[in-house]
């Protein structure tokens, strides 16, 4: 397994009582991209800000590279860049300004300057727009600047605080794609989202977060598989079937429950449905029984959340 | 290890957000007109000659080189603005972040704030000293007593750059810093020697303007422009004054962001 090249050792943050985050222990290794997926105010922003140093941490640390964050912030940042959630932009600067003093902050060569913020402009859609003020820009222009910040930096690890927020469907595709060859080049990404369909597309491994707490990390295929009858087979038959074939059909490796809705209508719950499948219309043959249709659900992230939490990412949200 | 490279390219974005500035510039440089072509012409022949004696000979470009001076300050105070306009918009946490060290930081922050001070004043400068040197020719001016008075100046700038910028860091909070900044701003200026020397003001402000480094600056100044007087402060002790100034504040504004800024606290 490859080393980690960031280490999150019990990290706490707490804002007066509220405790944002909470002993939070996480390994992410080099070149892997990291989503940290979890509802409005579980503590992911929090945990972001104290990896770049912007936020103390009130307990515990958290190792960037060979680095500790509350012994070395200085050391820490070299290695690190964080394109924010909110875009941070004061309103007087154009897009070129921004990002041309962005890259050199970071120490990226003047030649090399020019052709990296001429490419990442035209990718985010702004090349036009570099040189207008930006509080004309709207609020997805806004975080497509932010988001070029750290195209431009490709630092060793690339921290990205909801980087489609606020995005058109085209634009996030681009920026999930660039994230992607962002990390072919060699940066390990940690990217926090609330979006399952984000985490699940980008992420090598989701680490789902909840009042400041891990609740679990792993890849989103073995996350979801994870779920006991999670995958759900739906299949409408040409006769009704009985109580024994039903018996039977729950017998089967990996089938956690089977309903009947109705008396040729099966909803079967189980576990990796791909697999489970074949058997069951091989069945269903053998038994001269006709299959009419077939549908197969995955479950998503949310039913993950709501495995381990009792609760949807969006009731979370509500709470 | 501080890297200069660092130091400068966070100097330079504070260089250029100052042109943002154009209509307080404009106004600033008004005031100073005003200041010299009414205000300072008109008190100079109020003045009796042994008053203008005791000053240098000329009152007028006694105080031509105090408007300087307190010009310098009030556009170095100006950092601490753009800090808590940074704060509104959450730039003070993407500095925070970037892979500059909070030295190279707050140094670079204070370089850039008393620069562009520096650099906005000098052609006011100039004719400053050009009213002096052509009003009392028979002044000796020492290149090198030039070149010392405009090192202290721009260190005193530095200086009052890092004062905003510690000020604005630990107030935290824009109405409390615009109160307070702006009664020392009253004050700072009225207790000091940028318009009248220490020998006519009461003993009790005097004693208080003698620490004053807006006193350093100004006298310094004038001597370095050869306006040598028994009322101004020994070059030696305004000298160690801004260079104390300067370290304390420094060392005050890195003290303040390596243990104590973080960001998501502002007001
Ligand atoms: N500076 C602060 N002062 C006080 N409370 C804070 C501060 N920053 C965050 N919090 C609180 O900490 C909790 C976690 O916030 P955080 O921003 O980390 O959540 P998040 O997971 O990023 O949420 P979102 O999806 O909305 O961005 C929230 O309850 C928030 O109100
Ligand atoms: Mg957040």
């Amino acid at each position: 397994m490859p080393k980690p090249i960031i280490r999150i050792v019990n990290l706490t943050k707490k804002f007066g009582n509220l405790t944002a985050v909470d002993h939070l222990n996480l390994e992410i290794e080099e070149g892997e991209i990291l989503g940290l997926l979890g509802p409005n105010g579980a503590g992911k922003t929090t945990t972001l800000l104290m990896l770049t140093t912007v936020l103390r941490p009130t307990e515990g640390t958290a190792f960037v590279g060979p680095y500790d964050v509350t012994q070395e912030p200085d050391k820490a940042r070299t290695l690190v860049g964080m394109a924010f959630q909110d875009p941070k932009v004061l309103w007087v600067s154009t897009p070129w300004d921004i990002l041309n003093w962005h890259a050199k902050v970071c120490g990226i060569p003047s030649n090399e300057r020019e052709k990296r913020l001429r490419w990442v402009l035209e990718e985010v859609g702004l090349w036009n727009e570099r040189r207008k003020s930006v509080h004309t820009f709207s609020g997805g222009m806004r975080k497509r600047i932010e988001v070029a910040k750290i195209l431009v930096q490709r630092p060793k690890i690339a921290i990205i605080d909801e980087p489609t927020t606020q995005i058109d469907i085209v634009g996030k595709h681009r920026i999930w794609n660039m994230i992607r060859s962002l990390r072919d080049e060699g940066s390990t990404i940690l990217l926090a989202t609330n979006e399952l369909y984000e985490a699940d597309v980008l992420s090598d491994r989701v680490a789902i977060i909840h009042r400041g707490k891990l609740l679990v990390c792993d890849n989103p295929k073995k996350l979801k598989d994870s779920i006991p009858g999670g995958d759900v087979i739906e299949v409408v038959l040409g006769k009704d079937v009985s109580k024994k074939c039903l018996e039977e059909v729950e017998r089967m490796n990996r089938v956690v429950d089977v309903l009947s809705t109705k008396p040729n209508h099966l909803k079967i719950y189980l576990n990796k449905a791909e697999e489970v499948l074949p058997q069951i219309t091989e069945f269903f043959l053998k038994m001269r029984i006709p299959i009419k249709s077939v549908q197969m659900s995955e479950p998503t992230l949310d039913d993950v959340f709501a495995h381990y939490t009792g609760l949807t990412i969006e009731e979370a949200e509500k709470r | 290890m501080i890297s200069l490279r660092n130091v400068w390219v966070v100097a330079e974005r504070d260089l250029r957000t100052f042109l943002n500035y154009k209509h307080v510039l404009i106004m600033r440089a008004l005031w100073f007109l005003a200041q010299i072509a009414l205000f300072g012409l008109v008190v100079n022949k109020m003045l009796r000659p042994d008053v203008q004696e005791a000053v240098g000979g000329s009152y007028f470009s006694f105080y031509a080189a105090g408007i300087i001076i307190s010009l310098l300050y009030s556009t170095s105070v100006f950092i601490g603005y753009d800090i808590y306009e940074e704060a509104d918009h959450g730039v003070i946490e993407y500095l925070l972040s970037l892979p500059v060290s909070r030295k190279e930081l707050v140094l670079g922050r204070s370089i850039g704030g008393g620069l562009r001070s520096f650099l906005y004043v000098s052609p006011m400068l100039m004719v400053v000293l050009y009213l002096i040197w052509s009003s009392n020719p028979q002044s000796f001016v020492s290149p090198l007593q030039l070149f010392i008075a405009f090192l202290a100046l721009f260190l005193f700038t530095f200086g009052v750059s890092g004062f905003s910028i510690t000020l604005a860091v630990s107030i935290k909070s824009s109405d409390k810093f615009d109160i307070f900044l702006g009664m020392i701003n009253a004050l700072i200026v009225r207790l000091s020697t940028t318009l009248y020397p220490l020998v006519y003001m009461p003993s009790y402000y005097a004693g208080i303007a003698q620490f004053n480094p807006l006193t350093f600056a100004a006298d310094l100044f004038r001597w370095g422009a050869g306006l040598e007087s028994a009322v101004l402060t020994a070059p030696a002790i305004a000298i160690f004054g801004i260079i104390s100034f300067f370290s304390l504040f420094t060392f005050l504004g890195i003290f303040l962001h390596e243990r104590v800024l973080e960001g998501g606290s502002w007001q």
